[in-house]
C-alpha cells in the first residue's frame, strides 16, 4: 500500500510542481491560461480569500480542509509549490553531498508554528491580512521565486541558444526581452530563496512545520486525521530506515510516535519499512487494549490532550479567520462608499486630497499618486487587501506592463503587480491577468467591459510637448491611444497637436509608454484610486472623402 | 523655428547634391525611380474593383511580372504594416492575403528566401497573430521574424539625411537582395497619413528618436539609406480617421484599390488623393520629393488605371 499511495503522491505532485513552475515561468505564453489559474485556483490560500470575499464560491479550500481531516497534510505533501519545492532542493543537496543523510527526530517548534500562524490571523482581523498573507502564503512564496528569479535566468538561457544556434529560428524560437524586476524585489525573492533554500536542504520540511501559517493550520487539523501513521512497537526494530526518507523529522523512534501534525503524508516511511511495522489506517475508533492481531496503536493521553487543545485553538483560529474575511469582503464590496482610509503616498508636498478640487501649482500636484493597479482590482484598497502578490498574473501579462512593486504602494502592496509604463502598456484587447488571478484581487473582466475600466487617466502637459517645443509633428500618444481619448487637433500651419478626452481614458498607459519626450514626459497616467467607468461614443460609419468610384489621380 | 520654406529649401540642396550616379550605384534596379530630366518617367499601377489577390496580380503583371523584381537566389524581405493587435477587418494592418500571395509569388520567382517582419506598435507576438499575418506568411513559406529583438538590427549611418544621421536599422533591411514594402493606407494622427513611407519607421529600432529629431523629416531622411525594390499599397479599404490604430470596423471605407510602383513618392503622392489630401499635404511625402528620391508630380508620373470589374 505504500508504495502504491507514494506513487500517488509523487504523481500528483509532480503536477502541481511542473505544471506551476511552467506557468511562472513561461516567457513565451506557451501554456493556456487556464493551466496556471487551474493549478492555483486550489491552492489553499488563495481559495480561502476568493470564498471568503466572496470573489468566487471558491470550495477548494474547504476540500483541503476536508481532506487534512480526513487523510492528513496531503496538501503539503503533494499540492502545495513550495513544499515541493523544498522536498526537490533537499534531494539535490543530498546528490550534491551537502546535506545530512538522514534527519533526527527534532521536538515540535510548537510557540514559533502557532506564533505564525496566530500573528497571520491578527494580522488579517487587524486589517493587515494583505500583507501578512503575501508574505507568509506558500504558494505565493513559491510564484515570487519562480517569477522574479528563476524566469529571467531561463529567459537568458533561451536567448544565449537562439544566439548559439540560429537555425532554431526557423523552428520557431526568437529572442525574449528580460525584464528584471526591480532590485528591492529581487533581493526579497533572494533572501526567501536563501532563507527556503538553507532550511531545506539541511532540515527538510523544517519551514514548513515551523514558519508556514497554512502548515500549522492544517497540522491541527492532521493531527486528528481519521487516517493517520502509526508504529507498532511490537514489529519496529528501530532500524531508522524511515528516519532517513522522513521529511519532516516528525518520527519519535525513542517512543516509536509519530508527530502526525508535522507529517506532510509523503508515504515515503510507508513504503521503506521493511517490518511493516508502520502503518497508515483508520484512528477514529476507540481506543482499545492492544491484540496482537491489531496493529492499532491507542493514542497516548498527551497526544489526546494535544488534540483536544488543537481542536479548540483550530475553532478559534476558523472564527477568527472568518472574521478576517467578513472584514475583507466589507472593503472590497465597498465600491465608491468605501473611500480609502489608509493614507496614500503621494508626490509633492500638498494637501490630502486627491481629487480634481485641489489646484495644485505644479502640474501634477493634484493627481492620486503612486501606482496603477491592473484592470479588474476595482481599487487600490480592495486590490491591497486580496492580493497575495503570487505574480501569476505577471507572469502572464503579455506586454509586461505589469511588473511587481517594491514600495512604490506602500509596504502592503509588497510585490504586488502595478503598471510599470516605462516597460510596456496594458494592451486593450487583454484579459489575462483577471483570467488567471487565482485569489479574486483582480476580478476576470469580460473583455467589453475591461475596454472600458478606467484604472488611471492621462494628463498632457503641452508645454513639453514635442509639437508645441519644436515646431514638428508628432503624436505618438495619440497613435497608440485605443480609445482615441487621446486625439490630436489643428495646431498652427499645419500641425496636429494633442488633446484629452478624459471621459473616454481607461488609463492603459500607451500615450505615456509612447511619447518620446525625455526625461519628462509630455503625457502622463496618474491612478484611479477607484476605478471608474469610461464612456463608450457609439460612431456612425466613416464616410469617404473622396469618390470612391474612381481614380482621384 | 525652421519654417516649411526652409525645410524644401534644404531638402532641394541635399537632392541636389545627391547625384544620379551615386543612386544609380546603390540601387540598380531603380533606374526608373529618380525623376532624371530625359529619363524615363515613373511608372505607378493603380488596380480598382477587384480582390486583393487578383488586383496585386493585375498590377505585377502589369510591371513585368514578379520576376522583374525577383530572380531566382535572391533574398527577399517583404515588409507588412502589422503594427497593431487587431484583426484585419480593421484595417490597421496590411491584409494577410495580400502578403500570402506576394510570398507564394517570390518563392514561385525562385527566391532563396523570404522574409517577413515589422517593429510593431502593439506587443509584438499578439500583432502577428492577430493580423492573422504570422499564419499566412507561415503557411505561404516564409520566415516570420521577431522585430522585437534589437539585436537583429544594426547601426547604420544615413550619410544625406537632414535630420536622421545615423539609425539601428533591421539588417534584413540592409541585407536582402529585394525589398518589397507592403503597407497599408490609413489615416494617422500626427503624420496625417500612412503608407509607403511612413511604413519603412517599421525597419529602425528607436521610433522615439524620429519622433523627437523631426518625425517627417526622418521619414524621408532615411529612404535616401534605405530604399525598397518596390512598393504595394493596400487600399482596399483604408482607415481614414482614428488612424493608425483605429477604433472599430466603422473607421474603414470600401475602396478596393491597389498601388505598386517602384517610385515610392509617388506611390504616396497617389495614396495621398486617395484620402482626399494633395501630395503636398503630407509633408514626408514633399520632403522626400525634395531629396530627389521620387516624382511628387502625378501629372509626371505614367500612372496605369486598370479596373477589374
Amino acid at each position: 500500500m505504500g508504495a502504491r499511495l507514494r506513487w500517488i503522491r509523487r504523481t500528483v505532485a509532480a503536477a502541481f510542481l511542473v505544471g506551476l513552475a511552467f506557468a511562472f515561468v513561461d516567457f513565451r505564453h506557451l501554456a493556456p491560461e487556464r493551466l496556471g489559474h487551474a493549478l492555483a485556483s486550489v491552492q489553499f490560500v488563495p481559495s480561502a480569500l476568493s470564498l471568503l470575499t466572496g470573489a468566487s464560491f471558491s470550495i477548494a479550500c474547504l476540500v483541503v480542509l476536508a481532506a487534512t481531516l480526513a487523510v492528513g497534510r496531503v496538501y503539503c505533501g503533494a499540492i502545495c509549490p513550495l513544499g515541493l519545492l523544498q522536498d526537490v532542493i533537499r534531494r539535490v543537496s543530498r546528490l550534491l553531498n551537502q546535506a545530512p543523510p538522514f534527519l533526527k527526530y527534532a521536538p515540535a517548534r510548537s510557540w514559533i508554528r502557532h506564533g505564525f500562524l496566530w500573528a497571520t490571523a491578527l494580522a488579517i482581523v487587524a486589517g493587515w491580512g494583505g500583507l501578512a498573507l503575501a508574505v507568509l502564503d506558500p504558494y505565493s512564496n513559491f510564484g515570487r521565486l519562480f517569477s522574479a528569479l528563476v524566469r529571467p535566468v531561463v529567459t537568458l538561457a533561451n536567448n544565449a541558444l537562439v544566439h548559439a544556434f540560429p537555425s532554431l529560428a526557423s523552428h520557431g524560437w526568437y529572442r525574449v526581452d528580460v525584464v528584471w524586476a526591480s532590485l528591492g524585489v529581487i533581493s526579497v525573492a533572494l533572501t526567501v530563496l536563501v532563507v527556503i533554500g538553507v532550511m531545506s536542504a539541511l532540515r527538510g520540511r523544517l519551514y514548513c512545520n515551523t514558519v508556514c501559517p497554512v502548515g500549522t493550520l492544517l497540522g491541527m487539523l492532521s493531527r486528528r486525521a481519521a487516517y493517520r501513521l502509526s508504529i507498532n512497537s511490537r514489529r519496529c526494530k528501530r532500524c531508522a530506515e524511515c528516519l532517513k526518507v522522513c521529511r519532516a523529522q516528525c518520527i519519535d523512534l525513542r517512543t516509536r510516535q509519530i508527530d502526525a501534525s508535522r507529517c506532510v503524508a509523503c508515504f515515503d516511511c510507508l513504503s521503506v519499512c521493511k517490518e511493516a511495522a508502520l502503518a497508515y489506517e483508520y484512528s477514529w475508533k476507540k481506543p482499545q487494549p492492544e491484540v496482537d492481531t491489531a496493529p492499532a496503536v491507542p493514542e497516548p493521553s498527551t497526544n489526546f490532550s494535544a488534540g483536544r487543545r488543537a481542536f479548540v485553538s483550530n475553532s478559534l483560529t476558523s472564527i477568527l479567520s472568518a472574521l478576517g474575511g467578513l472584514t475583507l469582503l466589507a472593503r472590497g464590496g465597498g465600491g465608491e462608499g468605501a473611500e480609502p482610509a489608509r493614507p496614500q503616498r503621494h508626490r509633492g508636498n500638498h494637501g490630502e486630497g486627491h481629487g480634481g478640487e485641489h489646484s495644485g501649482k505644479r502640474h501634477r500636484e493634484h493627481h492620486d499618486a503612486g501606482p496603477i493597479c491592473p484592470p479588474g482590482s476595482g481599487s487600490r484598497e480592495a486590490f491591497l487587501s486580496r492580493c497575495t502578490a503570487c505574480q501569476l498574473c505577471i507572469s502572464a501579462c503579455p506586454t509586461r506592463v505589469l511588473q511587481p512593486a517594491f514600495l512604490e504602494y506602500g509596504i502592503a502592496g509588497l510585490m504586488k503587480p502595478r503598471f510599470d509604463l516605462a516597460v510596456a502598456f496594458c494592451n486593450f484587447d487583454c484579459t489575462r491577468c483577471g483570467d488567471v488571478c487565482p485569489t479574486g484581487a483582480i476580478d476576470a473582466l469580460a473583455l467589453p467591459e475591461k475596454q472600458v475600466t478606467r484604472v488611471g487617466v492621462a494628463h498632457f502637459d503641452r508645454r513639453l510637448c514635442i509639437v508645441d517645443q519644436n515646431g514638428t509633428d508628432c503624436a505618438a500618444c495619440s497613435e497608440h491611444c485605443p480609445t482615441k481619448a487621446v486625439h490630436t487637433v489643428p495646431f498652427r500651419e499645419n500641425l496636429r497637436l494633442p488633446e484629452v478626452d478624459e471621459s473616454l481614458c481607461i488609463g492603459c498607459g500607451a500615450c505615456e509608454f509612447a511619447c518620446p519626450v525625455q526625461p519628462t514626459k509630455a503625457i502622463t497616467v496618474s491612478p484611479k484610486l477607484v476605478h471608474e467607468r469610461a464612456s463608450k461614443a457609439r460612431e456612425e460609419k466613416a464616410s469617404t472623402p473622396v469618390p470612391t468610384n474612381d481614380f482621384p489621380f | 523655428m525652421k519654417t516649411r520654406r526652409d525645410f524644401i529649401k534644404a531638402g532641394f540642396a541635399l537632392g541636389a547634391s545627391f547625384s544620379l550616379s551615386d543612386l544609380s550605384g546603390l540601387y540598380a534596379a531603380d533606374a526608373a525611380t529618380a525623376p532624371a530630366p530625359g529619363g524615363s518617367r515613373s511608372i505607378l499601377v493603380a488596380v480598382r474593383d477587384g480582390d486583393r489577390v487578383a488586383m496585386l496580380d493585375k498590377a505585377l503583371a502589369e510591371l513585368g511580372g514578379i520576376g522583374a523584381f525577383v530572380k531566382p537566389g535572391q533574398t527577399v524581405l517583404i515588409k507588412p504594416n502589422i503594427g497593431w493587435d487587431v484583426p484585419p477587418e480593421r484595417g490597421a494592418n496590411t491584409h494577410p492575403d495580400l502578403v500570402a500571395r506576394l510570398i507564394t509569388l517570390c518563392r514561385e520567382a525562385g527566391a532563396k528566401s523570404v522574409s517577413v517582419f515589422d517593429n510593431t506598435c502593439d506587443e509584438w507576438t499578439l500583432s502577428y497573430a492577430n493580423s492573422g499575418i504570422e499564419k499566412a506568411a507561415r503557411e505561404a513559406g516564409a520566415t516570420v521574424v521577431n522585430g522585437k529583438d534589437e539585436s537583429l538590427y544594426r547601426q547604420t549611418d544615413v550619410p544625406n539625411g537632414v535630420k536622421l544621421k545615423s539609425a539601428k536599422v533591421h539588417s534584413l533591411a540592409l541585407d536582402s537582395d529585394v525589398f518589397i514594402n507592403v503597407p497599408v493606407l490609413k489615416h494617422h494622427s500626427g503624420s496625417l497619413m500612412t503608407s509607403a513611407m511612413k511604413n519603412l519607421m517599421g525597419i529602425v529600432w528607436d521610433r522615439r528618436a524620429y519622433h523627437r529629431a523631426d518625425l517627417h523629416q526622418c521619414i524621408a531622411d532615411l529612404l535616401t539609406r534605405v530604399k525598397p525594390t518596390l512598393n504595394i499599397v493596400d487600399a482596399y479599404h483604408p482607415m481614414v480617421r482614428n488612424g493608425p490604430r483605429g477604433k472599430s470596423v466603422e473607421d474603414v471605407i470600401v475602396l478596393k484599390t491597389l498601388l505598386a510602383s517602384r517610385d515610392i513618392v509617388a506611390v504616396d503622392a497617389a495614396a495621398a488623393k486617395l484620402l482626399g489630401h494633395q501630395p503636398t499635404d503630407v509633408r514626408h511625402v514633399q520632403l522626400a520629393a525634395a531629396h530627389g528620391l521620387g516624382t511628387l508630380d502625378l501629372d509626371q508620373v505614367d500612372i496605369r488605371r486598370l479596373r477589374l470589374a
